[in-house]
């Protein structure tokens, strides 16, 4: 059978045209820091440098979106995972320990976790993305389990019934049905975690947090700026992705 | 062939179904008809194991349920629900060729299969392969349930209930369509439902029960002459049974040769004896004049031998 047509998913090319923006006003703007003196030099007038020189921006973005996209890969592999196995019929008497050990896994600060985490691990990324999965779960097991159970149980009870197996009604109705929920939860994850992995700069995993703990360090607001500029306009724009990502799916989920 | 024996269903202590024995010949229609929770859906859903029986034995064609495997069964077995449980995210053509499709049926022939149901079911291709459910009136939307319940062409067919949620005039016309499609296709049929009305319209055989077990069983008509208790009685219409008994007869097993002198109002052939009466009732006669599908006359009808004979039927209207 052919892909169905969806009415009103057609393919509307002014959907992408705000993460596009945001994506290019990123781009610019670590392009332009490097040769911004004349700026930064009026946000930090007493400091001698005003850019910051120990990396290259472009550079320490790259390393900002590995740990980002580490963290969210096994985020969204765990918590959905979690999720799919605390709706089953066999996985029911986990539902409430897996809720709390994701509510409490956000509840607990991620410094707090780095703090915990070096001595164990060391220092480097693997602590920071420790952290990060361990923020990040929440929003989409919670997402997983109320998507899931949003279901309409008549749905699944006629796809038992027609004949289907559980893994077939999980692949083919339960997961695309409960998808637009699913990707609600990893859009707030993913967009939360890109502003917390800055904290990795404490404890040496060298990504955009950089600048920013440098400027508190040595009283230079120049470089706080630099750092937080380009973590929000990074924000912004997969934010602004995954909206159009969502408002994709729900077209063609009624 | 759907043999239940002495079948029990608990849940924890509390029996939902008990001792209940139950034959239903290949071909025939058979309705389960009581108050709600009186074990009706419980019943049918214990037939393609979507609950299992606690003790007794399900069999079909003889063969216990209990040496097939649970998911191959169920695609050999068509089932409609109330609500549809059509998947929302697939369009009418998907939804359709859902069994034949798990069935791995190769692509051309589903989709053949798919275009022969839909013209079944009064389903023009062109407008409605491509639509999605929720664009879908409820009547529509039902008659893809019962396309995708047939698709792989099962013998039996599961009703749970399947017109409940329709408004009384669709879910006459649906009732008109399954009647017809059962007269061409001779499936066999267990079709839950509370409308005691949808249930003498539709059943060949008209099973009775309460708090989980069966009342009374027989055709509609036996169960209207003989209520085995106050209870059917009752779920038949009480004092409104004859009238009910009149609406199951036609006009054409009644009526007598012309006489010389015509009445004026007219019934046709096909007309319910029910029908016939309230007309009496409306003209203010005692005479019919019963006119054929070409408003020719050939027969009469008088009041008389309407109430002698409507308890003494000659033939089943479903049996034409």
């Amino acid at each position: 059978m052919t892909r169905p047509v969806h009415p009103g998913s057609a393919y509307q090319p002014t959907q992408l045209l705000w993460p596009m923006m945001w994506l290019v006003l990123l781009v610019v703007v670590v392009l332009v820091i490097p040769h911004a003196q004349g700026l930064f030099q009026w946000l930090a007038p007493e400091a001698r440098e005003v850019i910051y020189q120990r990396a290259a921006f472009t550079q320490l973005l790259g390393r900002h979106l590995l740990v980002v996209g580490a963290a969210a890969l096994m985020t969204i592999t765990l918590g959905v995972l979690a999720g799919v196995v605390v709706t089953r019929q066999w996985g029911r008497d986990f539902l409430p320990l897996v809720a709390q050990v994701a509510s409490l896994g956000q509840t607990f600060p991620p410094v707090a976790v780095l703090a915990l985490a070096v001595p164990a691990l060391g220092f480097g990324t693997v602590p920071i993305i420790v952290a990060l999965v361990l923020y990040g779960l929440l929003p989409i097991v919670r997402n997983t389990i109320a998507g899931l159970k949003g279901v309409d149980p008549a749905v699944v009870s006629a796809a038992y019934g027609m004949g289907m197996t559980p893994g077939q009604i999980l692949r083919q109705v339960e997961l695309p049905l409960a998808a637009p929920v699913i990707l609600a939860g990893i859009r707030t994850s993913v967009t939360i975690n890109i502003a917390t992995a800055a904290l990795g700069a404490t404890v040496g995993a060298s990504n955009l947090g950089d600048p920013i703990i440098a400027g508190i360090v040595n009283a230079n607001n120049a470089y706080i700026v630099q750092g937080a500029m380009v973590i929000a306009l990074l924000a912004v724009s997969v934010d602004s992705m995954f909206e159009v990502f969502q408002r994709r799916l729900r077209s063609r989920t009624p | 062939m759907i043999e239940l024996r002495d079948v029990s269903k608990f849940f924890d202590q509390t029996p939902a179904v008990e001792a209940l024995t139950l034959s239903i010949p290949k071909g025939k229609f058979c309705a389960l008809v009581g108050t709600s929770g009186c074990g009706k859906s419980t019943t049918l859903r214990m037939i393609n194991r979507l609950l299992t029986h606690t003790r007794g034995q399900i069999e079909l064609d003889g063969q216990s349920i209990d040496a097939y495997d649970p998911v191959l069964l169920r695609r050999r077995i068509g089932y409609v629900i109330q609500n549809t449980g059509l998947f929302p995210h697939w369009n009418v053509a998907r939804n359709i060729g859902l069994v034949p499709r798990l069935l791995k049926w190769p692509t051309a022939q589903v989709n053949q299969r798919v275009e022969e149901l839909m013209a079944l079911l009064g389903l023009p291709v062109n407008e409605f392969a491509h639509k999605y459910p929720h664009q879908l009136s409820g009547g529509q939307a039902q008659r893809v349930g019962v396309a995708r319940a047939l698709a792989a062409d099962p013998d039996i067919l599961l009703m749970d209930e399947p017109f409940g949620a329709l408004d009384p005039i669709t879910r006459e016309k649906l009732q008109e369509m399954l009647m017809q499609l059962q007269a061409r296709l001779h499936k066999t049929i267990v079709f839950v439902t509370h409308d005691m009305d949808e249930a003498l319209r539709l059943a060949d055989k008209l099973v009775v029960m309460r708090d989980g077990r069966i009342v009374q069983q027989g055709t509609p008509l036996s169960l209207l002459q003989k209520p085995s208790d106050a209870f059917v009685d009752s779920l038949l219409g009480g004092l409104e049974r004859g009238l009910k008994q009149a609406s199951l007869t036609r006009v054409k097993d009644h009526m007598v040769p012309p006489g010389a002198h015509l009445a004026a109002p007219r019934v046709t052939t096909e007309q319910t004896l029910r029908q016939a009466l309230s007309l009496m009732l409306r003209d203010q006669c005692e005479r019919l004049t019963v006119v054929d599908p070409q408003d020719e006359p050939v027969g009469e009808l008088s009041l008389d031998r309407l109430v002698k004979e409507a308890f003494h039927p000659k033939e089943r209207p479903r049996d034409d």
